[in-house]
């Protein structure tokens, strides 16, 4: 597999690469409004699978979870057939402005890096990132990271905050996605991990609730539907289904199903 | 949200075998015949054509096949082509694949003694008949190997269709791993399979290499 992660790696810079190539280059994208949808009669949206309970695929093996009941609310909503197109972390973006996908509900967190190639709705959920870490690491406060290795999924949000804050002699190690990197922080070959807390309580019910414990957040994001830029329209509709689902609970049901917690205030800084 | 590696997810494992075969036999159709289209080019006494073939070789070597799959797939739709991911992972797979074998496969013809080309130019022979009768049927024993070779490394690249949107073989495995946080079980079935669709082609390789070298024994 070592061959392998070095090629993968290559896939975040591509991924980059083919954005600010997507960006720069004269697009033939197709701006959509909510009557082109309308008449093609069918939402075609990409999310992930890998990433429970946002996004996985269920024992038929069909894209489901919290993002993919979203989708299919909005694709009730809007009076059309939904189509669940399973993408990845590197290629999610490329998807959508290349037009192979009408919009993304693939727990893309909101950056302002992401918001410079992507637009997007109102936040539909939120994550907290935090640090994780074996309870007899002394591990406080940033500053105690230096020289501490720490495990994240690459080219994620996690990434992105331990990368911000971490000093001089912080060793990140970047992983395929959040499974592999648990197994590092399980094995112990790296002293600590970034990831939500999601994933935070699936390694304490594997590794012991009593090893490990949660060192400080890093992050508090938030998820939002992505959509190609310039689509005013699309935009507002997306916004007010947002909206009105947030105020007539039914996104807080569906929260509850896969989260098993109510929808956490979503209201950005 | 996390489940058990049960009976389920080996079996979405396995499924997920046929992507990967498929996409590996259009590789290794599309490999071979740009393959010895590329070695023909690479060995002709037309000096653009060579040119042309090195500089070919040059690109599709020395890029990642991740890369050309990626540009091919995502590209293609700037230049104004929708392509579907099966047309485009075959794109990529045979523009890669026959760069290797076309610089392998030159490596071979050029390995034939020079007396084989004078002996098949002294006999009249064209270029046709000469390459089809004298010169490629030497040339494939000693190519054997080193194709096999890239071939069953072929099997195992085409793991990197999953940039765009293939859940073959590896991607299953990611998958499943992701959904049940179980990496030995998971990656270790994956790592079987592989083996069992490499396997045999190595056996079948050196059945024939076998049969080959009795043939061409005195």
């Amino acid at each position: 597999m070592a061959i392998s992660f070095s090629r993968r790696s290559f896939a975040r810079m591509i991924a980059a690469a083919g954005v600010a190539a997507a960006v720069t280059l004269p697009l033939s994208v197709s701006a959509q409004s909510v009557a082109d949808i309308t008449k093609k009669g069918e939402l075609v949206v990409g999310m992930l699978v890998d990433f429970p309970p946002y996004g996985i695929l269920n024992t038929s093996n069909e894209p489901d979870g919290y993002d993919a009941d979203v989708a299919r609310l909005l694709a009730k909503d809007l009076g059309v057939k939904l189509k669940l197109v399973p993408v990845a972390g590197p290629n999610r973006i490329p998807f959508l402005l290349t037009n192979k996908v009408d919009m993304l509900i693939a727990s893309l967190a909101t950056t302002p890096e992401r918001a410079k190639q992507v637009d997007f709705s109102e936040a539909y959920a939120g994550a907290s990132i935090v640090l994780y870490a074996p309870k007899d690491k002394a591990i406080k406060a940033p500053a105690d990271l230096k020289g501490v290795s720490v495990a994240v999924t690459r080219a994620s949000t996690q990434d992105l905050a331990v990368t911000a804050i971490a000093p001089e002699g912080t060793q990140i190690r970047r992983f395929d996605d959040d499974a592999t990197a648990t197994q590092a922080l399980l094995s112990g070959q790296v002293d600590a991990i970034g990831a939500s807390t999601l994933v935070v309580a699936q390694i304490a019910k594997i590794g012991g609730k009593d090893k490990y414990e949660t060192k400080f957040l890093l992050r508090q994001q938030y998820h939002g539907i992505a959509l190609r830029p310039g689509q005013t329209e699309l935009l507002a509709r997306v916004n007010k289904f947002v909206a009105d689902n947030k105020a007539n609970g039914e996104l807080n049901k569906l929260h509850q199903k896969w989260l098993g917690v109510d929808l956490p205030n979503l209201k950005q800084p | 949200m996390i489940r058990e590696f049960g009976i389920n997810e080996v079996w979405f494992i396995v499924a997920a075998v046929r992507w990967t075969l498929l996409l590996s036999i259009i590789a290794f159709i599309g490999g071979i015949a740009g393959g010895l289209v590329i070695a023909l080019a690479r060995t002709s006494e037309i000096k653009s054509l060579r040119v042309a073939a090195m500089a070919f070789i040059q690109v599709f070597q020395g890029t990642p096949l991740l890369m050309q799959l990626f540009l091919v797939f995502f590209g293609a739709p700037l230049l104004g082509w929708d392509l579907n991911p099966w047309v485009a992972a075959a794109i990529a797979l045979m523009l890669n694949a026959s760069a290797f074998l076309g610089e392998i496969w030159r490596g071979c013809i050029q390995a034939i003694p020079r007396g084989q080309w004078e002996a098949a130019e002294a006999l009249g022979l064209h270029y046709k008949s000469r390459m089809r009768f004298v010169v490629l049927p030497q040339a494939f024993k000693i190519a054997l190997p080193p194709t096999v070779g890239f071939l069953v490394q072929l099997i195992k690249g085409t793991s990197l269709a999953a940039i765009i949107g293939f859940v073959e073989l590896t991607r299953a495995g990611q998958i499943i791993n992701n959904a049940t946080f179980e990496p030995f079980m998971v990656f270790g079935l994956v790592a079987a399979i592989y083996f069992v669709l490499c396997w045999p082609l190595s056996l079948l390789a050196a059945r024939m290499e076998r049969r080959y070298a009795a043939a061409l024994a005195r």
